[in-house]
């Protein structure tokens, strides 16, 4: 559907992206995440056409797409601030794009009555200015502006990036099932994990400009393929001398574990690294409960599900397991 | 889904050249070479016998009189900042820091002057304080010893433009105060500071900024004063200048260089004041550190003596705002004999000071009874007034929309190329009026333009007709830096993605710019120039540079009015058009701040919000009416 080949964009003397290849394929939602700065948004830029990149093609459908003008790629788009135009009710900002393609007025109303629909906007709705509507409808309103023009694909700069952590649970919910429905090609930017891992098919992890690895959330989370995605993607134990020697791993390179992989007071298995722990401090968060264990020289951070009968107190005493295929280990950089 | 490239040549190129041709053009005829020949001019001067003398006029000013403009408009000036800053200080923690009585009602009283002001305000104290004045007249039957002419010179022109300058003044120092997070006076208070250290201490350091800034500010005013003064007779720079302009070499010496010496030291002064307050304002102002800043609390005067003492001096000063405004609205509605006796007579009112026409019975000196038919006329009724409001009207609603079509064509250009030396260049140009003193502006086109000029198709533009197109140029240019300022803030509201969005659904350059970034900015826009429109439209200072009878403005028209009323018919009526006139005029002001900071203010939401409220009433009403409840 979108393929990106060796595309590099520089600015000035700044090369932000290096080689950039990507193939997202037809109905799929993929999406971009890295921290601030990786090049996750410029990429999304070089898609839309409002980067020209310095090298490198962008190909749609299997067509050059890298010189055409941002409106006739096809390519629909749900900004990080929605982009609403302010001066015009959310009927006329979703009916903007038609009006300018110069379509006839009944053909227009019918288009934004339809659009409306699916994503619940109500006809009040459509004749309010766009200030009136909260933030879960203003998303809404984006998003029919962005389908009613029916673009190949639809491009999404963190949409959720300026709301309450409870209404971004719920609108990623909605817009998950908003690409199932319409079932458009979707490229999503953001630089939260829990977000990527929630929505997407597939995740293309960023990094100072490179893409460090690409693949479904599980791979990205379990199979992490460098350190700085392990490091990224959730949170991680580095190893330190005591366990690495314990689990007999090449003490040349550098080992991780994820938290929850840490075993608490379990039954003795075969090929696990078994040490006496005592629990230093815990952090109570209702689904679960985070440990802070000193062992073997270091201290580890546990987590361990809240079944209300296994709550240890700092102090205490515990058993701690590690597996070695648990181990995340990556060549010294 | 190949990029097609248009054929023929590049448009966009075209537009570019021919725009960058005309800025250039505009910017350096109409402001760079008349100020240029200004400067010139005072070094160019003849002798007697024909030689150049460059420094004559020097010589004459150092010799002859001239300082004493100088003196007499910096001693304005350093007087006017300590007035405007004690009675603007005081109105403000009156109303907003101290718990005074009827603060609404007060802070009303002050602010009259944002809606009165100018040449309206210089009249209609005249009206109430010069010879004939009614409050002097009331004053004279008291005290009779009393010196009826008490209202002329300095202390009248000082009295005036303390009171014309503090609505601007608390305005601004309102805000500052505002922005006290009131936990940091609770602090100071909980530390053991009585509330007169907590104001001196606390409160006051934080408006020093704010009060530095509005100082300088009014200094430029008392510098730059040229209403009160011309009005109420008092030698400063401005008139000077603007009766040098008028005056030819054959009354006497080299009176056009010496305005344009005297408006270049006026110029020299306003830059090195603004470089002073640039460099003052570049330093910062304090700004609350607090993360929850808490709204001020009134504080109540604990001691009865001063509460008591704070209320008069808010009382007194509320009066003397109040009286000027009440009187004149209410001797507008007053017949002319009423206001010839300053004596209000309930029983003749009248709307002949606004509409219509009297008759005139008058004693001839041999004594024979005459009658002039209609020289009793109102603001409406009368040709000249009439005549100048057209004017004005015209002439101040092109210059304010000219100055926003450039501006708001600038502004969109200098954010497209942000951080490039050439959107940094024309918004210099754009800022450059602001340095100079609008006087020496319109004294520079004055003389300038008072000849054949190639450049404007070797035209005279001060000869006959052609001066009202001067005027146009003048209102714009000094109006520039303002409009500039404003539109500029507007277009910062401007999202970037929202240019975006509407690039990726297919919006052109143009299509973009009017229909996504002009909406937005556009109440910014109409409020620039609303603002302007009301401020020219009684604009004095340059109606009385380019006054001719081709360019006789209102505020020229109210000047006229305040000349003594004849008894022989000429004049008649004068007084009471002139308080018409100034109500007229409060209106219009009103109305304008009102639609700018009341009805422009609301965003779309709040409009469609409106609406339906409007219609619900409106479908009650019908329902009211036809028996029918509204759904």
């Amino acid at each position: 559907m979108i393929q990106l080949k060796d595309i590099v964009v520089r600015f000035g003397d700044f090369e932000a992206l290096h080689n950039i290849n990507v193939h997202v394929k037809e109905g799929e939602f993929f999406t971009f995440l890295g921290p601030s700065g990786c090049g996750k948004t410029t990429t999304l830029r070089t898609i839309t056409g409002f980067i020209e990149p310095a090298s490198g093609s962008v190909f749609m459908r299997g067509e050059d797409i890298t010189r055409v003008p941002i409106e006739k790629r096809s390519i629909g788009i749900v900004f990080q601030s929605y982009a609403l135009f302010p001066t015009m009710t959310v009927r006329d900002n979703i009916a903007f794009g038609l009006k300018i393609k110069k379509l006839k007025k009944p053909e227009i109303d019918e288009k934004v009555n339809t659009i409306a629909r699916k994503v619940d906007l109500s006809g009040d709705q459509l004749a309010k200015a766009v200030s009136q509507l909260s933030g879960g409808q203003q998303q809404r309103v984006a998003i029919a502006r962005a389908l009613v023009t029916e673009p190949a694909i639809i491009c999404m700069d963190e949409p959720l990036s300026n709301l309450d952590a409870k209404l971004r649970v719920q609108l990623r919910n909605e817009l998950k099932n908003m690409q199932r429905e319409f079932g458009i090609t979707t490229i999503y930017v953001t630089h939260d994990q829990e977000e990527a891992l929630t929505l997407s098919d597939r995740i293309a992890v960023f990094n100072k400009g490179y893409i460090e690895q690409t693949g479904t959330p599980n791979e990205i989370y379990n199979h992490s393929k460098t350190e700085f995605v392990a490091n990224f993607i959730g949170d991680i134990n580095p190893l330190g001398e005591g366990v690495v020697k314990g689990l007999g791993l090449d003490p040349r390179r550098h080992h991780f574990i994820r938290l929850e992989r840490v075993r608490v007071n379990q039954p003795q298995a075969d090929g696990v690294f078994c040490a006496d722990g005592v629990i230093e401090s815990r952090e109570y968060y209702g689904l679960y409960i985070k440990y802070s264990i000193g062992v073997a020289g270091q201290t580890l951070k546990v987590i361990e599900k809240n079944d209300g009968i296994n709550i240890y107190e700092a102090g205490q005493s515990v058993g701690v397991g590690i597996h070695p295929d648990d181990v995340m280990s990556y060549d010294a950089q | 889904m190949e990029l097609k490239k248009k054929q023929g040549p590049d448009l966009s190129l075209l537009w570019k050249v021919f725009g960058g041709a005309l800025f250039a053009y505009l910017f350096l005829g109409f402001m760079v070479v008349p100020c240029l020949n200004t400067l010139t001019s005072i070094f160019t001067t003849r002798d007697a016998a024909g030689r150049m003398d460059p420094l004559a006029v020097l010589r004459f000013f150092a010799a002859g009189n001239m300082p004493s403009f100088v003196v007499n408009s910096l001693k304005l000036a350093v007087c006017l900042v300590i007035t405007v800053n004690v009675v603007g200080v005081s109105i403000v923690l009156l109303t907003e820091y101290f718990d005074i009585k009827g603060a609404k009602i007060l802070r009303m009283g002050y602010m009259t002057t944002l809606i009165y002001s100018g040449v309206a305000l210089v009249t209609g104290y005249q009206f109430l304080y010069d010879k004939d004045g009614m409050l002097t007249s009331w004053l004279v039957q008291m005290f009779p010893m009393m010196n009826k002419q008490w209202f002329t010179g300095f202390n009248a022109v000082l009295f005036t433009m303390t009171f014309a300058c503090t609505s601007n003044h608390a305005l601004f120092l309102r805000n500052a105060i505002r922005g006290i997070d009131y936990n940091t006076v609770e602090a100071a208070r909980n530390l053991g500071a009585k509330p007169f250290k907590v104001l001196f201490r606390v409160v006051m350091p934080t408006l020093l900024p704010t009060l530095f800034s509005l100082t300088v500010m009014t200094f430029i005013t008392g510098l730059c004063a040229m209403s009160a003064p011309t009005l109420l007779g008092y030698n400063s720079i401005n008139p000077e200048i603007v009766r040098l302009a008028g005056s030819s070499a054959a009354d006497e010496a080299f009176p056009q260089a010496r305005a344009a010496l005297l408006s270049v030291i006026l110029a020299v002064f306003t830059i090195v004041l603004l470089t002073v307050l640039n460099h003052y304002e570049r330093k910062g102002h304090y700004l609350s550190v607090s993360k929850t800043k808490a709204k001020l609390v009134k504080q109540k005067i604990q001691n009865p003596v001063y509460n008591a003492l704070a209320h008069v001096y808010a009382y007194v000063l509320f009066l003397i705002y109040m009286t000027p405004v009440v009187m004149i609205v209410v001797f507008s509605f007053q017949n002319w004999p009423a206001i010839r006796a300053k004596s209000l007579k309930l029983t003749d009112w009248t709307l002949v000071n606004y509409f219509g026409t009297r008759d005139y019975e008058y004693t001839t000196s041999r004594g024979k009874l005459k009658l002039r038919k209609g020289v009793i006329s109102g603001v409406f009724s009368n040709a000249d007034t009439v005549g100048g409001i057209r004017l004005s009207f015209v002439l101040s609603a092109i210059a304010a929309a000219l100055a926003c079509v450039i501006v708001v064509v600038a502004v969109n250009y200098i954010f497209k190329h942000r951080n490039r030396k050439r959107a940094a260049a024309v918004e210099a140009c754009l800022l450059f009026p602001w340095l100079l003193p609008t006087i020496l502006i319109c004294y520079s086109f004055r003389t300038f333009f008072n000849g054949e000029v190639w450049y404007v198709l070797g035209k005279n533009l001060y000869y006959r007709e052609n001066v009202r197109f001067l005027i146009i140029m003048a209102y714009t240019v000094v109006k520039l830096p303002f409009a500039l300022r404003m539109v500029k803030a507007a277009f910062y509201a401007i999202d970037d993605e929202l240019e975006d969005a509407a690039r990726n659904l297919g919006a052109s350059p143009l299509v973009t710019f009017l229909r996504v970034k002009l909406p937005i900015v556009l109440p910014s826009v109409l409020a620039v120039f609303a603002l302007n429109f009301n401020a020219l439209f009684t604009e004095y200072d340059m109606s009385a540079t380019f006054h001719s009878s081709y360019g006789k403005s209102y505020a020229m028209v109210i000047q006229s009015m305040t000349a003594e009323e004849g008894r022989d018919g000429y004049n008649m009526n004068g007084s009471g058009r002139r308080c018409a006139s100034t109500v007229f005029i409060m209106v219009i002001s009103g109305l304008i701040l009102y639609l700018v900071y009341g009805v422009g203010a609301r965003d779309l939401g709040e409009r469609l919000e409106h609406r339906k409220r409007r219609r619900a009433r409106l479908a009650k009403l019908k329902g009211f009416f036809t028996g029918k409840s509204a759904a």
